[in-house]
């Protein structure tokens, strides 16, 4: 049996796992990163659009800060994230987009004087001041009071991606790429490290680890039409049901993008409609103000995709051979704008779709987008029910993003949650407490286990074909978990996929060798895609309410009174369903208590608690008028929270430090 | 020395013995060396082809290098001395250019492979620079030693003679298309391995200047190939005379030794 | 470029048919791909011809996904984000580097030979290990921002910097470490210890970085050799197979020069 010894153990080599390997080790600790694919290609480097951080720089952002950021973000979450962690973020974020700038992103950056945008629709003139010449530029993205989003051309998540793993490589972090952990040594308590196939030679290895961290990304891949990779397939959510310990919080709660190109479902940047593009119908009537007349275009994912399919619903989508779609038109914003600011698009859209993005029309439908479900963390990262588990990342259900999050919070998420829980990680090392011995024989058990699931799929005389299988999930996700669901649509989900679980105990390989076999691969992920699906399902069904990108036909209404709270589902072995807990959220501890976010629809239940936590809020801003710091730590104190080296204010042009550095 | 990099942070490059600068001087030699040879193959090439305008005209620029018209008489070893110059740079940038040949038949055989299944100009351009260059070592050898050690027996007769009925043509002939195709390649491939010209649009540049590549080597192996062809006129209507040296009309009377 | 044979990926074929097509009308195609498996020692490379109908704006990533379901699971290939910006798919097609995801099978059908991309760590039929040899290729040209060692205060305003030098500096990071220009390189393909245009353009990249410390000196301790910018032979196949276009000529160029004025100071 082969074991790999380290402090560290990160499972996943995107923005958020590379972060974090970088923090442990630069706090001393020995890391090594496992990733099914070279770090530089995980998912991350498909990031268009840009990362929030409230620096207000431009002059559309003046006035932006941590409050305003804040507001979003939870308004953005339907009020289903944890305003704590919401806090840590969103103070952090500037933090993490200035230190990426001193690693190398070329961040787009403000130029002064007057420029030509187009703002709904309009060519209108701004112009930017003087003393913001030179730094960061913040674009206007969906479901923003002001423009936060600082990005590189549309390349954000390749340049980010890009620095963070050169600095991992220089940092001498190993990489062990192509290898995939398949299942996590524990011992229902405590993580010891995972069990890691290496897909080059098929072989296992044991990793075992003082701490384990899962940042594997996103589960797109449970649907048919994604903007997800295809390694986007949640085998690290799995792991973290799988060990029947730790949790996955809100699994229901999936985002749609506006913007998938049909029929690939390959993503074209919400930039395009920041920047000024416009969604249009088979008439070439621009709909969304008749739906949204305040954010139009701009109002959050769910609710702008939502609409999208209503109007297609309403007859108004372009038929095609392949079902009906809607227009993206970016004509009006030139042709020096997209080639320089929009040029990932212009490039998608020339090679995938065969057109020219500056002249014609861009063909779009909503397409499964973004997994805000993950691995239960508490705010340090850690799984509260599996000691030396952390997770952070789109995998992580850390809980900033709630019900729905906002586009650039996520690639934000990445660094910032990196930041953060890698020092957390750092400190669960140093604690001597956390030093263990381990037996043998947990370790052997665990690898002589997933062998043995291995063998037995290789060696089955099964009849079920995994391709098959996953193509048929894949279909039910699309069609029955989508955007509109209901309780008849969730409830034969449910069914068929529970078959689908039990056929996959009896799938057949057609090439049955056990080295580097593609169709073993999709064979064992198969049946851990399964119960993740069912976990999606499963949840959306018992949720009877809708919140942010969970949108239920049959009960259109938030409700928090009934449903104020977080899902937790894990899995016994064996089982053919997860066994759901929920986690209520406490009002009483809200900065910003529920109420309508803006946009969408707005009728919703009150929970019984929200009015008396409102009218202390309300008292406590009359107190603190004028001291939006003092106001905030009166509201939710959450600096505590924040590793040391993390805390403190954001200098920004209108909020200036003075020449004696950090204030407190 | 104190980099930079004694105070960054990664695996340092301090402790390192300083790097020698030898590679980047060889790299420039070689081009200088190169580009030399190739303007000088113009001028070459021009100067053989007065034999165009006629005997007189050849043996005027003949007259010329030899210094008849400085001094009054002609002095064949300043060719001599000119031909040393170029022989020394031709060693030279043979010398540095065999560093890139392919050092084993293994390293040939992938590099034709490659090329084969690539089939990109630039990348073909370069086996035939690589196979012309080769060519070249033992092609222009005999030529210069001739030049060299026989200064005197250039004239519009000499070089005639020589050519047909010392039967130099057929190695002319390939000497020709062996240094045309060569020198062609090597002008463009030093404008590209330089920058220069590059200019906004660097790939339309490349482009202008690959066309022009193609039109001085099309335009300098027909000049060549008309030049052979008059020295093999002459060369045949001489062959009687084999030996017979040139000597102008306006020259005739007084100045036959 | 157009002077040359246009490369595959560059053309353009509309995916939305005529009226009347059918799905799957655009006639038979034949993908001849290699099959090798290297840790196999009764195993020689071969072509394998595996034959399809040919779907409305199908790339080489959904012809060959087809045939790794309905024919042969066995096939070896690697796809990530399937969109052209993560580099993974880069393979030889009809004998030029590119990348499988973006090619349309129309544009280079209906005879496809794809084989792996030379000059790398074979996996397995169509899958190279292009990470492992990007990683030395950064560990040996130490291709990061080398800083100050001094913490940075993250609280402070970001330094500024002018936004014509930002842009500069993301043309030539948009590199996807694809490997095409390895692949398309014949001095590589002779010299293994040759760097390759893509760690050129990473040197390009860093020295225009102000946020870089390094120097002249510096970058020619890294690649003022002939395994560095002095092996290059001007080839321009890098550049020419480039999926992202990047500027390779003008930046090996612009190394060049730099570094052959380091030798003569
Ligand atoms: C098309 C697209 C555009 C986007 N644009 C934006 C945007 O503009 N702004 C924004 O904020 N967000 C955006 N997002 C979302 C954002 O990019 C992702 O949520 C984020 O990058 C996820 O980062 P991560 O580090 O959590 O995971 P990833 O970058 O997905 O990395 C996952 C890593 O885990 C590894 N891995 C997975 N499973 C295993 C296993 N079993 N064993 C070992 N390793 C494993 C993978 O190899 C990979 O290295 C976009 C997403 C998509 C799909
Ligand atoms: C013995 C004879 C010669 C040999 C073996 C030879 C070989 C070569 C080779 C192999 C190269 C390519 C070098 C590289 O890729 O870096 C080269 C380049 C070049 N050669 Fe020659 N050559 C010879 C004679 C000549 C002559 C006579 C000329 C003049 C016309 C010439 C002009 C050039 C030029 C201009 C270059 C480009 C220089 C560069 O890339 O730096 N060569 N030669
Ligand atoms: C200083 C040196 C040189 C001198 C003085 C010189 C002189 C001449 C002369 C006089 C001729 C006419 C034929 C003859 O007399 O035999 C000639 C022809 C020729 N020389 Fe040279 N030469 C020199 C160097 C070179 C070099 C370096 C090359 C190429 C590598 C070269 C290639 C040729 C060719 C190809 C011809 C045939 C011309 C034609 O067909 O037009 N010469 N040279
Ligand atoms: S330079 Fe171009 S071809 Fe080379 S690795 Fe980068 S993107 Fe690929
Ligand atoms: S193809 Fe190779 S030789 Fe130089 S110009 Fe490009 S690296
Ligand atoms: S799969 Fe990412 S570039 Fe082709």
């Amino acid at each position: 049996m082969k074991v790999v010894y380290t402090d560290v153990l990160v499972i996943g080599g995107g923005l958020a796992g590379l972060r974090m390997a970088i923090a442990a080790k630069r706090r001393g600790h020995d890391a090594v990163i496992l990733s099914l694919v070279p770090p530089k290609r995980s998912h991350s480097k498909a990031a268009q659009g840009g990362m929030q951080a409230s620096l207000g720089n431009v002059i559309k952002g003046q006035g932006d800060n941590e409050d305003v950021h804040f507001e979003d973000t939870v308004r953005g979450s339907d009020w289903g994230a944890d305003q704590a962690v919401v806090r840590m973020f969103v103070n952090t974020a500037p933090k993490a987009v200035r230190e990426l700038a001193a690693w190398g992103v070329p961040w787009s950056r403000v130029r002064r004087g007057d420029r030509t945008v187009i703002i709904n629709g309009q060519k209108v003139t701004i112009t930017e001041r003087d003393e913001a010449h030179g730094l960061m530029a913040q674009r206007d993205f969906g479901g923003t009071k002001k423009w936060r989003t600082c990005y590189v051309s549309d390349g954000t998540g390749h340049a980010m991606l890009q620095a963070v793993g050169d600095q991992a490589i220089g940092s001498g972090i190993p990489v062990h790429e192509r290898a995939e952990a398949l299942a996590l040594i524990h011992d229902g308590g405590r993580c010891y490290g995972a069990v890691v196939r290496d897909l080059i030679d098929g072989e296992l290895t044991a990793y075992v680890a003082k701490a384990t961290a899962i940042a594997t990304g996103g589960a797109g891949r449970l649907y048919r039409v994604t903007t997800n990779a295809v390694i986007c397939e949640g085998i690290g959510h799995a792991l973290a049901l799988e060990s029947g310990a730790a949790a996955l919080g809100n699994m229901e709660a999936v985002q749609f993008h506006p913007t998938g190109i049909f029929p690939a479902g390959i993503l074209v940047t919400e930039g395009c409609r920041g920047d000024g593009g416009l969604l249009k119908d088979v008439d070439g009537h621009r709909f969304m103000p008749d739906y949204e007349p305040e954010k139009k275009e701009l109002a959050s994912r769910d609710v702008v995709s939502r609409r999208m399919e209503e109007h297609i619903r309403k007859g108004k989508g372009v038929g095609s051979r392949f079902g009906d779609h809607l227009w993206l038109d970016i004509t009006l914003l030139g042709e020096k704008h997209i080639k320089t600011n929009l040029r990932e698009v212009f490039e998608i859209c020339h090679h995938f779709l065969g057109i020219d993005p500056t002249k014609d029309l861009v063909a779009v439908r909503p397409a499964q987008h973004y997994t805000m479900g993950g691995v239960r963390t508490k705010p340090t990262g850690e799984s509260p029910t599996l000691k030396g588990l952390f997770a952070a990342g789109e995998a992580a259900c850390w809980d900033m993003h709630g019900f729905n999050r906002l586009g650039g919070n996520s690639v934000a998420e990445t660094v910032v949650a990196g930041m953060i829980v890698g020092e957390f990680i750092a400190d669960f090392c140093d604690d001597p407490g956390n030093e263990f011995n381990l037996p043998t024989g947990l370790v052997r058990e665990f690898v002589e286990r997933e062998q043995a699931k291995l063998d037995a799929l290789v060696a089955s005389r099964g009849t079920e074909d995994a391709s098959a299988l996953k193509a048929r999930m894949q279909e039910i996700m699309t069609a029955k978990v989508g955007i509109f669901r209901t309780g008849r649509d969730l409830e034969e989900a449910v069914a068929e996929l529970q078959q689908l679980l039990a056929r996959s105990r009896n799938i057949g390989l057609r090439t049955p060798s056990p080295g580097p076999n593609p169709e073993l691969v999709t064979a064992y992920r198969v049946q851990k895609m399964l119960k993740l699906a069912l976990t999606v399902a499963y949840g959306a069904l018992t949720r009877t309410e809708s919140r942010g990108a969970h949108f239920r036909e049959d009960h259109p209404r938030r409700d928090d009174a009934q449903w104020l709270k977080r899902t937790l589902a894990t899995w016994r072995d064996g089982a053919s369903l997860p066994e759901l807990n929920y986690e209520p959220l406490d009002i009483a501890k809200m900065e910003l208590p529920p109420g309508w976010r803006g946009y969408g629809a707005k009728d919703y239940v009150d929970h019984p608690d929200t009015p008396r936590r409102q009218a202390e809020v309300d008292a406590l801003k009359t107190q603190y008028a004028g001291d939006r710091f003092a106001l905030q730590r009166a509201l939710l104190p959450y600096d505590d929270l924040l590793p040391a080296r993390l805390r403190g204010r954001n200098e920004r042009i209108d909020e200036p430090f003075g020449g004696t550095g950090r204030a407190a | 020395m104190d980099t930079s990099s004694s105070i960054v942070t990664g695996a340092g490059l301090a402790d390192a013995v300083r790097k020698s600068r030898l590679p980047a001087r060889l790299d420039v030699v070689q081009s200088a060396t190169g580009l030399v040879l190739a303007l000088f193959m113009w001028g070459h090439m021009f100067f053989v082809s007065s034999i165009l305008l006629g005997k007189d005209a050849m043996w005027t620029i003949t007259k010329m290098f030899e210094g008849y018209f400085i001094f009054g008489r002609a002095y064949p070893g300043i060719v001599s001395v000119v031909v040393a110059v170029i022989v020394l740079l031709l060693v030279v940038h043979a010398a540095l250019a065999v560093r890139k040949f392919p050092i084993n038949y293994r390293q040939l055989r992938t590099y034709r492979g490659h090329m084969k299944l690539m089939r990109h100009e630039d990348t073909t351009l370069w086996y035939w620079q690589f196979v012309t260059g080769f060519a070249l070592f033992f092609l222009a050898a005999p030529h210069l030693f001739q030049m060299l050690t026989q200064p005197g027996l250039i004239g519009p007769y000499e070089s005639s003679d020589r050519v047909w009925s010392y039967h130099w043509w057929p190695l002319y002939l390939l000497l020709l298309f062996a240094v045309e195709v060569h020198g062609g390649v090597g002008l463009y491939r030093l404008a590209v391995k330089w920058g220069w010209f590059a200019g906004s649009n660097p790939d339309a540049t490349r482009r202008r200047l690959k066309a022009l590549k193609w039109a001085l080597t099309v335009f300098f192996l027909a000049l060549g190939l008309a030049t052979l062809a008059a020295y093999i006129r002459i060369g045949i209507e001489h062959a009687d005379r084999v030996g017979e040296r040139y000597v102008p009309a306006s020259v005739q009377p007084g100045a036959v030794k | 470029m157009s002077m040359f044979r246009p490369t595959a990926t560059h053309k353009v074929i509309p995916l939305v048919p005529a009226d009347g097509a059918q799905p799957g009308n655009g006639g038979r195609i034949r993908v001849h791909a290699m099959r090798y498996n290297p840790r196999d020692p009764g195993n020689a490379p071969r072509l394998q011809t595996y034959e399809l109908e040919q779907a409305e704006g199908m790339t080489l990533f959904i012809a060959l996904s087809e045939i790794r379901e309905k024919q042969d699971p066995s096939l070896q290939f690697d796809f990530v984000c399937r969109a052209g910006i993560c580099g993974s798919c880069a393979m030889v097609i009809n004998g030029r580097p590119g990348l499988a995801c973006r090619t349309l099978t129309k544009a280079v059908g209906p005879d496809i030979t794809l084989l792996p991309l030379p000059g790398f760590e074979l996996i397995g039929d169509l899958s190279v290990n292009t990470g492992k040899w990007m990683r030395a290729m950064s560990e040996r040209l130490e291709a990061w921002v080398h800083m100050k060692e001094a913490e940075l205060d993250l609280t402070r305003i970001e330094a500024r910097m002018e936004p014509e030098l930002a842009e500069q500096i993301y043309e030539l990071d948009r590199c996807i470490e694809c490997g095409c220009c390895v692949a398309g390189c014949g001095t590589v393909r002779m010299r293994e210890a040759f760097v390759g245009a893509v760690g050129l353009n990473k040197i390009a990249r860093f020295r225009l970085d102000p946020r870089d410390t390094r120097d002249d000196d510096d970058f020619y301790e890294l690649v003022g050799d002939d395994d560095g910018v002095f092996g290059c032979m001007s080839l321009l196949g890098c550049h020419d197979v480039c999926p992202k276009q990047l500027p390779l000529a003008t930046q090996i160029a612009f190394v060049r020069r730099k570094m052959a004025a380091v030798g003569f100071r």
